[in-house]
């Protein structure tokens, strides 16, 4: 090991610290939910304000709560209810589906990126 | 190109595809997606030290396409992955050894971190998407921890095959 086979291993060392932060930074914040009903956006519904909502699924209404900065799916007409079984959902990855009601709900953040699969 | 060196090198070549192989079938950490120790770049190392640039560039193109051909994956996502990380990192390697100012094991950093670097481009140039980014920091910082471990096990291997690389000349680049 010579003098600058340490130096380049202590600069990429460096350079791998460096480029977490802005990473780090980069996150997108949830900020809104997006609800569609047959491919159609509804409503578009802020994190940061707490309320109740309601869509016209297809097999009747679909009850929507947002608190803290989460959202979920209060009461709904579905065969096994999977969607208000699932909870409060607040990553921007995780979208709550109601197939029967071909509701929708994803979130978005600031930046509106989305998530993507490589195969 | 000496008979002797054309076989040794056809030889690395080999060594080469088989590592790869056997690299792609054990799963090493699947905690990052995209990397590998790398134990391919030992036979394209090995020729950097043995006889020179050209013969480097030689077994490690002819390695990424006949491995290519054998596994199925010619011209595909991760074949174009494959290369364009060659690509960078066989330049890094052939600039740090001109440059007389590493070892073994700096080249051999230089080019690993160099090859993270191209697949991270190249994903982001295929797919248009830029979450590939945040894996940089975590593949640099891998690829030091490779990158020693290639050096270490080539010049190993350099120094016991050292009689048959002996009586071939070999060239300054």
């Amino acid at each position: 090991m010579t003098k600058w086979d340490k130096i380049l291993i202590v600069c990429l060392m460096a350079a791998s610290v460096l480029l977490i932060v802005p990473i780090l930074q980069g996150q997108p914040v949830p900020s809104q939910a997006v609800v569609s009903v047959r491919n159609e956006e509804k409503l578009r519904l802020n994190l940061a304000q707490n309320g109740s909502y309601s869509v016209k699924g297809t097999l009747g209404p679909v009850n929507i709560e947002v608190q803290d900065g989460s959202v979920r799916v209060t009461q709904e007409n579905s065969p096994h209810h999977y969607c208000s079984r699932q909870g409060w959902v607040n990553s921007t990855a995780v979208p709550i589906v109601c197939l029967p009601n071909e509701t929708v709900i994803r979130i978005q953040g600031e930046s509106g990126s989305e998530d993507t699969v490589i195969q | 190109m000496k008979t002797r060196r054309a076989v040794i090198l056809a030889f690395l070549v080999t060594a080469g595809i088989l590592l790869q192989l056997l690299e792609s079938f054990v799963p090493v950490v699947m905690l990052v997606p995209g990397y590998k120790i790398g134990l391919a770049n030992i036979a394209g190392l090995f020729a950097l030290y043995a006889y020179g640039t050209r013969d480097m560039v030689i077994v490690t193109v002819c390695r990424i396409f006949l491995a290519g051909l054998l596994t199925g994956t010619l011209f595909s996502v991760g074949f174009l992955l494959s290369i364009s990380g060659a690509v960078l990192a066989l330049s890094a390697m052939a600039l740090a050894r001109k440059s007389g100012l590493f070892s073994i094991y700096g080249v051999s950093v230089a080019g690993a971190a160099a090859h993270s670097v191209g697949q991270v481009l190249a994903v982001t140039a295929i797919y248009q998407q830029y979450f590939m980014q945040m894996f940089l920091p975590v593949l640099l910082a891998l690829s030091i921890v490779s990158g020693l471990l290639i050096a270490l096990v080539t010049e190993r291997l350099l120094i016991r095959m050292r009689h048959v690389i002996g009586r071939t000349q070999p060239g300054r680049n």
